[in-house]
């Protein structure tokens, strides 16, 4: 491209855009990274120039092996849960909720609005709302006893109380058996496309995996001096039902989106080849969706990664059991002026989102690029 | 008023060359049509005309000035485009006016302009309609008529009647005549369709794979193909093409394939010839049924479609297809095995290796 | 297609109910709450609809949120303005002046829309109190002006992306520069692109609560800060939570319920790219 002048005036018009999201987004993700490396926050941390001194990978080393910071693990661990539970449940009901819109009822448009309408609400609201849904004497409790049956006695987001608990000691462990499974998954799939080869070579370091896991895993160091307790808080189911009900007509929209953009001739075309309702949604649609379910998935998990306001708000931010590293780092930081230690959480809450986010772009850039082409 | 010469243009789109290198002389007042398959390379050769796209290497001279470095607006040329581009926001004059007004000429002038151009193309009851509300006939001389009040050195058509249907194609096809003719601007025009590069240019460059093959008039064309692409190209419909075997004896060319040996007194026109050749034959180039006598094809009827004013015979000759144009007044049964007589004076050959022309 | 009233299709129809019934129960709950009076608030009666209708919680909430709103009218608008007219320019830009290295700038300009807000948020802070803009509604208006250009000038560069370059060619041919071309015929085309990240980024902003609650100082507070001091105090009865929630909720709800359709191509927008 020769640069013509309206070349270089667009490229002006842009410019400022990009320069400041050059600064504000990755100016400040490495400002946050170098302060994570410091140790901002003894005292006098408000001042404008505070004393901040280099420290190496001291706080990270901090919040995953010192003895104060087990609720920092504990939000980890459940941020991991409400992420499974937020994007299991939303797609599952969103989807459900538009194949049932896709038969076309009559007022479908009600309809969508009604899943939809929690969508456009802000996490302060609901949180709001669903506070006093569960409060614990009220709300959804007395439910039953509208078709006589005993009122429940769940005490939703304060509840203690704690299942699937292991041992933080045996993450290791537990990741290499979790590898493992899906690897062996993986030998099973290519073994059936008849690739023999390739399935041995998946086979193998499954098989190391689950071997060092059972023998081998008691060699690496103890990372605390005694034994900690974590697992799934069923303090968090509440807070999941909140953001499951705000997003699940977020995930109905694309997938009706999506099934509305399948083109009419391919319906008929199933059903001429035999297929009944199932078998079309089964066999023809949902292949063809498979793009809508991997954004949803991706901006799913983007959302319960943010999930600070609704806990916040639903919960409250000092409630360890419905803890979440978002709402934690703001603890941390606005609450405890440890900076350098919240930076550190916000790094890792950074590094758990650009595990979804880095490839999704990655491949709609090479989509963008195979287009243009 | 100009002539557009290109000098060895060449496009290069990352490692893919979209034209070679090709040269092109547009005489002042002509009417000359870019042709050729989808993907040949026409409409960049006329976007680097136009300023839209960006010469690689080479040279794009309008009115003999080099215009590689200069924008579109400053080229003083016209577009009408494929999709016709009309700005769905305004009305028809307004449509016709915007260019005028970008330049700042005098109201009162845009408004003579404006009505001229509408009159002469039939839609002055349209310009205060929107786009959308015209039919697409109508958006196609709205396209043409903010083409023609700017009053261009040059104009440029890319398909421009592509999105009509058949019956309308044939009506805008001989009024952009008229137009021209009337006009006598210099005027670029690319198509993938033969029968409309014949019909409206003046000159036709057939292009394939970023070259051109060919740049003559269309009688020329259609009479001495350069090569056998050109010859397959141009005609409807197309030329036949048997393989054959070609051997000179005693000054005659003799050509032998399946169903056929055709003896063709060379007089000279030819000394030597590759064994492998191609032997071409225009559809209504072929007579028959004859019953008896030299240089016969013999060929198995697989279909015919009577059209009234020519009979198509659609038959196999040695395993390829040969289309006959004949003669409609008689019937010709199908499966049959019928001989047909082509004339020898209007006989293409060419190279099978090189697909030159020979004969 | 005409609608046969087979078991199936009441199967149907009965799912839908009673979907929606759930789906609509937390308004129904909300509404009949904030209408009680607070002695009537009762967990046990928590579903019964009030007695008689008690509208002072409305107002009662409102004197405490009023200045909360009057904050994030002038955020939400000042912000969405600015937001949409600069990601206009960058769509704009983007589709129709694309330079090499073109789609590699869009990619990371899009990344600054996924990150989480933790990860800049301590030298936002900082950068703010450096120019003197921590605390009040101009910080809390940069922020979200900055952070809304990556989901503006997606929606608005797939806008364009619909509009044939023919048009924008036809347009430079009449001799339109970059900005004649933007005013002329771009600009005049966009109204619908301008809807969509109107009514998006107004229901970000208004529904913002982490830079809401860590940028700004009491005065400055945005709505979802009041509504969470609001019903954060244990003491509270809550009929004035739930008040404060429908007046929260109101601008967006409205604003869904009207233009949804545009709403949900916000929400397309921001996740199926093309």
């Amino acid at each position: 491209m020769h640069l013509t002048r309206d070349r270089i005036i667009a490229f002006a018009v842009l410019l400022p855009s990009l320069i400041l999201i050059a600064v504000f987004v990755y100016g400040f993700i490495g400002q946050t990274v170098y302060i994570s490396f410091t140790d901002w926050g003894r005292g006098a941390a408000l001042a404008l120039h505070p004393q901040m001194n280099l420290i190496g990978f001291d706080n990270y080393k901090e919040l995953f092996t010192s003895f104060l910071h087990g609720r920092f693990r504990q939000d980890l661990i459940n941020a991991f849960f409400y992420t499974m539970s937020l994007v299991l449940g939303s797609l599952s009901l969103g989807l459900f909720l538009a194949i049932l819109l896709d038969r076309e009822p009559r007022g479908e448009g009600i309809f969508r609005t009604i899943f939809l309408y929690p969508m456009s609400l802000s996490f302060v609201v609901t949180g709001t709302i669903w506070r006093w849904l569960l409060a614990p004497g009220g709300g959804i409790n007395v439910l039953p006893t509208f078709v006589g049956l005993p009122a429940g006695h769940f005490r939703w987001t304060s509840s203690r109380g704690q299942i699937l608990t292991f041992d933080w000691q045996s993450i290791p462990e537990i990741t290499a058996i979790v590898v493992a499974l899906v690897l062996l998954f993986l030998t099973i799939r290519t073994w059936r496309t008849g690739k023999h080869k390739r399935a041995f070579a998946v086979a193998v370091p499954a098989l190391i995996l689950v071997l060092w896991a059972l023998f081998g895993g008691r060699m690496v160091p103890q990372m605390l001096p005694i034994p900690e307790k974590h697992g799934f808080n069923l303090a968090t189911i509440g807070v999941s039902l909140a953001a499951i009900w705000q997003f699940s007509g977020y995930t109905m929209a694309l997938y009706l989106a999506g099934l509305r953009g399948i083109p009419v001739g391919l319906h008929e075309a199933a059903r001429l080849d035999g297929a009944n309702d199932i078998q079309y949604y089964m066999r023809v649609a949902f292949p063809i969706l498979k793009p809508i379910t991997l954004s949803a998935v991706i901006i799913l998990a983007h959302i319960s990664l943010k999930m600070f306001a609704l806990i916040f708000a639903m919960a409250g931010p000092d409630n360890a059991s419905t803890g979440h590293p978002a709402v934690l780092m703001y603890l941390t930081t606005f609450r405890g002026n440890k900076f350098a230690l919240g930076a550190s959480i916000a790094v890792i809450l950074f590094l758990l989102v650009a595990l979804f986010i880095i490839p999704y772009l990655v491949s709609s850039y090479r989509e963008q690029r195979r287009r243009a082409s | 008023m100009a002539e557009v010469v290109l000098e060895k243009v060449m496009k290069k789109f990352g490692d893919f060359v979209a034209v070679k290198g090709i040269d092109l002389k547009v005489d002042d007042g002509a009417f000359t049509v870019l042709v050729g398959p989808s993907g040949c390379g026409k409409t960049t050769t006329l976007r680097m005309i136009a300023g839209l796209e960006e010469v690689t290497s080479g040279e794009v001279k309008i009115g003999e000035k080099v215009v590689n470095r200069v924008p579109p607006k400053d080229r003083d040329i016209a577009m009408v485009f494929q999709n016709y581009a009309l700005y769905p926001h305004m009305d028809v004059y307004n449509n016709m006016a915007f260019g005028l007004k970008l330049r700042k000429i005098p109201k009162k002038e845009i408004e003579e302009r404006v009505h001229a151009a509408a009159s002469l193309l039939g839609i002055e009851g349209k310009l205060k309609s929107k786009p959308r509300e015209l039919s697409g006939g109508q958006r196609q001389r709205v396209a043409v008529g903010r083409a023609i009040v700017r009053n261009p050195k040059v104009f440029l058509f890319d398909e421009p009647l592509s999105n009509l249907d058949a019956k309308l194609r044939v009506q805008m096809r001989t009024e952009l005549e008229q137009l021209h003719h009337k006009l006598q601007t210099t005027t670029v025009y690319v198509t993938h369709d033969q029968v409309e590069a014949m019909t409206l240019g003046s000159k036709i460059a057939v292009m394939r794979d970023g070259v051109i093959h060919q740049y003559a008039s269309p009688q020329e064309t259609y009479d001495h193909p350069s090569n056998q692409f050109v010859a397959g190209f141009i005609g409807s419909p197309a030329m036949n093409f048997l393989p054959a075997r070609a051997t000179l004896s005693n000054g005659n060319l003799i050509l032998t394939g399946e169903g056929f040996t055709i003896t063709l007194p060379s007089n000279g026109r030819i000394d030597t010839v590759p064994e492998q050749v191609v032997l071409g034959i225009r559809p209504e180039d072929l007579t028959g049924p004859v019953s008896e006598g030299e240089n016969l094809l013999q060929v198995k009827v697989k279909v015919t479609e009577p059209l009234g004013n020519e009979l198509l015979v659609y038959a196999d000759c040695g395993g390829e297809q040969v289309v006959a144009n004949l003669d409609p007044h008689q019937h010709v049964e199908i499966d049959s095995t019928i001989k047909l007589s082509p004339n020898l004076n209007t006989l293409h050959l060419f190279d099978k290796e090189s697909e030159a022309t020979l004969l | 297609m005409t609608a046969k009233l087979t078991w199936a299709r009441v199967l149907l129809y009965a799912t839908l109910i009673v979907v929606a019934a759930i789906y609509l129960m937390p308004i129904y709950m909300t509404v009949i709450t904030a209408l009680k009076d607070p002695a009537d608030i009762n967990l046990d009666t928590a579903w019964q609809l009030p007695s008689h209708l008690n509208w002072g919680s409305f107002s009662q909430a409102y004197a405490k949120l009023g200045p909360n709103i009057v904050n994030s009218i002038i955020l939400a608008v000042t912000a969405t303005l600015l937001s949409s007219l600069l990601g206009s320019l960058n769509g704009y830009v983007f589709s129709k002046w694309s330079f090499r290295g073109n789609d590699l700038v869009f990619t990371l300009l899009l990344f600054g829309m996924f990150i989480p807000y933790q990860i800049i948020l301590i030298p936002l802070f900082q950068t703010l109190r450096a120019m003197h803009l921590y605390g009040g509604l101009p910080g809390l208006i940069l922020a979200h002006v900055v952070y809304g250009l990556p989901i503006t000038t997606l929606i608005f560069r797939n806008f364009y992306a619909q509009i044939p370059s023919s048009l924008t060619e036809s347009a430079q041919i009449d001799g339109a520069g970059f900005f004649k071309l933007y005013l002329r015929v771009i600009f005049p085309l966009s109204i619908p692109g301008f809807v969509v990240t109107f009514i998006w980024q107004f229901t970000q902003i208004w529904n913002e609560f982490l830079w809401g609650i860590t940028l700004t100082k009491y005065n400055a507070n945005p709505i979802t800060v009041g509504l969470a001091q609001l019903a954060g105090g244990q003491a509270v009865s809550w009929n004035l939570p739930m008040a404060g929630s429908i007046i929260a909720a109101i601008p967006v709800l409205i604003i869904y319920i009207l233009m949804g359709r545009y709403f949900i191509r916000g929400l397309l927008a921001g996740s199926v790219k093309g």
